[in-house]
């Protein structure tokens, strides 16, 4: 009886430093699964080998094969070349050129994860809005909620994605086949509602163009054989993870060897790559997960799953709705990826007591479509909210926590409604 | 032989002796005092320090100028080269309001300090390792008490060393 309630009282405590930022997130994590290890809460050497109750490598290679892809990309500065020609195409016009920046975003972003996304397409929005004399956070932020809802179509594109699609044994093809369309759907929703919800900031600005004509985007380019040698690895990356069942290739596998290839094909310095990689979230997600396999362990969460047993009985529908709902909600005001990461394993013990395999992944569609759009709920939601809000302050065009979140909460509202719309069409 | 007369020679130099009295600059000061209070004392980096004298970073003089490189263009050398030059040339009035604080690294650094009764040769190992060509001398509360230059510690080693 000891056990369950040490581990929740560890994790809820961890929980508390990380999402009030108290604490150094990483340390933070270290720190708690270290204390449940010598508590004797997780099992022990298992914690690297268990698939179910130990650290997802699945998740830590794919992640890390991606970032080293991501890094070689960065270099090409192909995200400001297409940005200064959108705003060049653009003619100045505010809508114009903020829904010509969401659909860049929107297409990078279930490619890219999102914080990269941001880092890449922030710099060159600030360099553009300041041309045209206009302020550049509407822009930011339609950038990051465009980026927040594109991630949600693939498997590659939103870390509580990757951490599903691993834990639930769903493929990139599945998600491509159940979330795109949503997806896409959504955001074409969004784009259209983009005028109105921001409509007072694109009103009536003095635009001047011809500054952002003087900007030379084919400069950005050095080594357009990279590129192309780049995009082409890329390519076959995103095909590797769409004939996994004709290959059998787990997507952290497709992800490493696109990543050898990427160094080997673009000849780029592996020192200069290396510190792409953000090493301090794949050891922040080992942490989690070993808290995680702590939960699992001692039981909590077989009691947290059943308690949700017998609150739905068989009502899947309802169910599905909660998660839905529940995880819009609750993923809005704690970062998103903590949140999948401990409630996944809920979802997969109501998942197997599910009447058939089609009711039971569409608790887990409903589940990611929640996670992953909670991400807009509030500036804090999810790591890329978080990012673009720092860059803005330091060019000095802060963006309050007010500020976003009025346009996250609506934006969360709408296609959260919307996804449930589509759950209940297609599942119920 | 020749080293052991070296450090006979070298035995008294410490790097309280070499250091000089840095000009030094706090958070909220404005990155074009920074810059002016570098060229001016012609030193070939600065001491950011707290409000107890204590510093928080010491910037080599390429990192002086990092700040007042906007923050758009800093990590993105692709953007950088989509700049005009009508337009290159005017970063350099862009810094305006912004304080040291304002464009520091986050997070910043640990500042590279000696002790005063450091030998020159720990002092040329944090300089090499650092990559800095200034260091700072605290005291053992912390404090600023000096600081060495990569200048002045070459010349103690050229005159204290054997003659070849």
């Amino acid at each position: 009886m000891l056990a369950p309630v040490l581990a929740l009282a560890i994790f809820i405590v961890a929980f508390w430093f990380i999402a009030t930022e108290r604490a150094n997130k990483v340390k933070t994590v270290l720190f708690a699964a270290a204390l449940m290890t010598v508590l004797g809460l997780i099992p022990g050497a298992d914690i690297f080998y268990s698939e179910h109750e130990g650290i997802d490598w699945n998740v830590i290679f794919l992640l890390l094969g991606m970032m080293v892809i991501v890094g070689v990309i960065k270099q090409t500065g192909v995200f400001d070349f297409l940005a200064i020609w959108a705003a060049k195409r653009s003619r100045g016009k505010p809508l114009r050129l903020m829904v010509m920046l969401m659909i860049i975003t929107a297409i990078a972003s279930p490619l890219l994860d999102n914080v990269t996304i941001i880092l890449l397409v922030a710099p060159v929005t600030l360099v553009i809005c300041d041309r045209l004399r206009i302020p550049a956070q509407p822009y930011l932020i339609a950038e990051v909620l465009a980026s927040n809802i594109g991630g949600a179509a693939t498997l590659i594109g939103d870390p509580p994605n990757i951490i599903i699609g691993s834990r639930a044994g769903l493929t990139f093809n599945d998600f491509l086949v159940h979330m795109a369309p949503a997806v896409v759907v959504i955001f074409a929703l969004f784009v259209a509602f983009t005028g109105a919800l921001f409509r007072t900031d694109l009103r009536g600005n003095d635009i001047h163009p011809g500054e952002v004509l003087a900007l030379q985007e084919r400069r950005a380019i050095t080594d357009t054989g990279l590129l192309i040698r780049a995009m082409a690895v890329l390519a076959l990356v995103i095909t590797g993870f769409a004939l996994h069942s004709v290959l059998h290739v787990a997507p952290s596998i497709v992800a490493l060897v696109g990543a050898g290839a990427m160094l080997l094909v673009t000849n780029v310095d592996v020192a200069e790559v290396l510190p792409e990689v953000e090493w301090s979230t794949l050891v922040f997600f080992m942490g989690l997960f070993a808290m995680v396999a702590g939960l699992v362990h001692t039981g909590v969460i077989g009691a947290l799953g059943s308690v949700a047993e017998s609150a739905f009985g068989d009502n899947w529908f309802a169910a599905a709705t909660a998660l839905l709902f529940g995880s819009s909600i609750v993923g809005a005001f704690v970062d998103n990826i903590p949140y999948t990461a401990t409630m996944t394993p809920v979802v997969e013990s109501m998942a197997a007591q599910a009447p058939d395999a089609e009711t039971g992944q569409a608790l887990w569609w409903a589940f990611a479509l929640g996670a992953c759009f909670s991400g807009n709920g509030t500036a804090i939601a999810a790591s890329a909210n978080v990012v673009a809000i720092g860059i803005a302050q330091r060019a000095g065009h802060p963006i309050s926590f007010w500020r976003f979140t009025r346009y996250g909460i609506v934006v969360t509202l709408l296609s959260t409604a919307l996804a449930w719309v589509y759950v209940w069409l297609r599942y119920f | 032989m020749t080293i052991t007369t070296g450090t006979q020679r070298n035995a008294a130099m410490q790097a309280h002796e070499i250091a000089v009295t840095p000009p030094t600059v706090r958070t909220d000061d404005p990155v074009s005092k920074a810059v002016q209070l570098m060229v001016v004392n012609r030193l070939p980096g600065l001491v950011v320090v707290d409000d107890a004298d204590r510093p928080i970073a010491v910037l080599p003089g390429t990192q002086v100028l990092r700040l007042t490189i906007p923050e758009s263009y800093r990590d993105d050398p692709a953007l950088v080269r989509t700049v005009d030059e009508i337009h290159a040339d005017l970063f350099w009035h862009g810094p305006g309001k912004l304080t040291v604080g304002d464009c520091l690294p986050s997070p910043v650094a640990k500042p590279a300090t000696v002790a005063p009764e450091a030998t020159l040769l720990e002092v040329a190992t944090v300089m090499a390792n650092k990559r800095s060509p200034l260091i700072a001398v605290v005291d053992r509360n912390g404090r600023l008490t000096g600081a060495v230059t990569l200048e002045r510690l070459l010349t103690s080693l050229a005159v204290a060393g054997p003659n070849d």
